[in-house]
């Protein structure tokens, strides 16, 4: 896979309200002119089998999740947890591989980090309800999740929007969207 | 006198379904429902009023499994409707990309169905995780073959899991030369491992069907020769890709098809009479719990003439190829087959791709509300989505996807086997079930009559 020396990985479903919160901090980030040896990706809510199943410890030192977690506090609050501190789960099904298992088998050989952000409301597995919306307190908080990501990856001011790489209609499209 | 037996939830795939089961005094199923208990989604409402660039985006986030199949198919739907015609080498492009996905599917389907086959010449079921050989270096096989379809997207589609290369119109870009050389390399190392991977898959799937018997949490079952078999027949739109037009894929005809309602289809209540505890993981649901498949169900039933269809690589076989095989094994035996086939096509459309060709179309229309659709043949069969877009807002938009396709042929497909071998038989159709959970249910005059489940 094209992966770098550190990896960041958005997690979640936008579709659930809050659970998209992994993705927008990634599309937020796009914006940012970062070094060439990160990458960031939308892992979506398939990033155990797509990304944490390929990363080569040769290559990738230094992981970064960013997720949302229940830790019971403010809607909105980022919290930043070691992958030591993750504690394994149950093997059940290698079609939805908890990522969470998948994390402690990496965490030995990678520099793991979590940047999670408590939601306004948990979203439980099974949860039927679609709401493509963040609720505002999670939304507030990207600003500092990705202030949090650059501290952890040491980028001291990695706020710089770049300019060059807007992405626009191609030239031969008939009316710009 | 009949037993009903329940495996729920149903293990090693996508999603939550079970399976009910009606059997005889032997254990042989009379009477099978497979059915989705993944909660409706309701994608499809989300998506009217929304721009034609915003729904594949937001079909692409049904499922963590199959993003580019939902993206490829809505975007095209939204061009059938506008009808924009993309360059051939934004074609080209996602033609490699929906290659690559597939690569990778059949690559962890391998690793799903490895459990239930057995080591030829041994009485040792495969362990695709242990670190013991042979079995491991058929697993860094696997992984590399995963591997190489990933990077192989990530380069055609910027990224690999909810490709943002892809828009209404073509391509936002072209690939480089670099870069298309370097999916020429990666293909070329991938073809002779997905060669042997392939041959050693059939190996241990004629090695399986040889059996007489096959062991389940110790129960020692009898191997039906029949495994699997149906007669629902197979929908394929293309052998490969997909189409939206009816010119170039007269095989769907969307006059031909129509979705019912699961309760005129699957079993209704009944009580857990027969439970087996050794059955893996955990045993079956307890005696006397009470199960309705008819209210529980969380799909709609697709018809095509009338009847549920077969779709997936064995049908794209059978239909584009002159496959016969039957049951459970032959589909697996396709599934594999399928494997070189992703590289050779991959080989042609990287030979046809040029690099410095445009990839989006000279004019985009807003649309004047006519109905467009498209299939596109996913890993786990055909995908079909349509959509309404007038003034550039989108109108209507549904998914009939592959696995919905299956839920009703492979309950027919349990018929006449052991209990204990319905999980077998359902995991050759690769299910994926949350991508499948949606319900816009027709009736008799085609009227919507599910609608209070899904707003």
């Amino acid at each position: 896979m094209l992966h770098s020396e550190i990896v960041i990985v958005g997690c979640g479903n936008p579709l659930f309200g809050d659970d998209g919160f992994g993705p927008a901090v990634i599309e937020e980030m796009e914006k940012l002119e970062l070094p060439d040896n990160v990458t960031i990706q939308d892992g979506g809510a398939g990033a155990p089998h797509f990304i944490f199943n390929f990363l080569d410890p040769a290559v990738t030192k230094k992981l970064i999740v960013v997720d949302i977690a229940d830790f019971n506090a403010k809607p909105g609050s980022i919290s930043r947890i070691a992958g030591n501190d993750l504690k394994p789960g149950a093997y059940v099904d290698p079609h939805s591989w908890d990522g969470v298992d998948q994390l402690c088998r990496i965490k030995e050989k990678i520099d793991t980090t979590l940047v999670m952000c408590q939601p306004t409301k948990v979203i439980d597995k099974g949860d039927a309800e679609v709401d493509m919306e963040l609720s505002e307190a999670v939304r507030n908080a990207v600003p500092k999740a990705i202030q949090v990501i650059l501290e952890t990856i040491g980028v001291d001011y990695g706020t710089t929007i770049n300019l060059q790489e807007r992405r626009q209609p191609a030239e031969t499209c008939g009316k710009a969207r | 006198m009949s037993k009903v037996v329940e495996i729920s939830p149903t293990t090693r795939h996508e999603g939550h379904s079970k399976l009910t089961l009606k059997v005889n005094d032997q254990g042989i199923i009379e009477t099978g429902n497979w059915c989705s208990i993944t909660p409706v989604r309701g994608v499809e409402k989300l998506a009217v009023g929304k721009t034609p660039e915003q729904v594949p985006k937001i079909a692409s986030r049904v499922c963590g499994i199959c993003p580019i199949a939902h993206n490829l198919a809505a975007t095209e739907a939204m061009e059938a409707s506008i009808k924009c015609e993309i360059p051939k080498d934004a074609l080209m492009l996602r033609h490699i990309l929906q290659l690559a996905n597939r690569l990778h599917s059949i690559a962890l389907h391998d690793i799903l169905i490895l459990p239930d086959l057995y080591l030829p010449g041994t009485e040792v079921k495969i362990n695709p995780f242990t670190a013991e050989e042979p079995v491991r270096t058929v697993a860094k096989r696997i992984q590399r073959l995963r591997e190489i379809g990933q990077t192989i997207g990530q380069i055609a589609a910027g990224d690999c899991i909810h490709p943002r290369n892809t828009r209404v119109g073509g391509m936002y870009r072209n690939v480089s030369e670099q870069a298309k050389t370097k999916m020429y390399d990666l293909a070329k190392e991938g073809l002779p491992l997905a060669k042997a991977q392939m041959d050693l898959m059939i190996a241990i799937l004629r090695n399986y069907q040889a059996r007489e018997h096959v062991d389940v949490g110790g129960m020692k079952v009898a191997l039906p020769k029949t495994l699997g078999y149906h007669n629902q027949g197979y929908l394929a739109t293309h052998a490969f890709y997909g189409s939206s037009s009816m010119d170039e894929c007269p095989s769907w005809d969307i006059r031909r098809f129509k979705e019912v309602r699961p309760w005129d289809w699957y079993m209704g209540e009944m009580e857990v009479s027969l439970e087996e505890p050794r059955y893996p993981i955990g045993g079956t649901t307890k005696m006397g719990t009470k199960v309705n498949p008819q209210m529980e169900a969380c799909t709609g039933i697709p018809m095509y003439d009338g009847q549920p269809v077969e779709v997936g690589p064995r049908a794209r076989l059978a239909v584009y190829k002159g496959y016969d095989e039957k049951g459970t094994v032959g589909q697996n035996i396709a599934r594999e087959m399928e494997y070189t086939d992703c590289f050779y096509e991959m080989f042609d459309c990287l030979e046809e791709l040029n690099t410095a060709g445009k990839v989006v179309a000279d004019y985009i229309p807003d649309g004047d509300g006519t109905l467009g659709w498209a299939s596109n043949e996913a890993p786990r069969g055909t995908d079909v989505h349509l959509a309404r877009v007038k003034d550039w807002k989108v109108q209507y938009f549904s998914m009939l996807v592959p696995t919905t396709w299956n839920f009703a042929t492979c309950s027919a497909a349990l018929q006449g086997a052991p209990w204990q071998l319905a999980e077998v038989i359902m995991r050759g159709y690769d299910p994926c079930v949350s991508c499948a959970t949606h319900m816009i249910v027709l009736d008799e005059d085609n009227k919507v009559v599910a609608q209070k489940l899904i707003q």
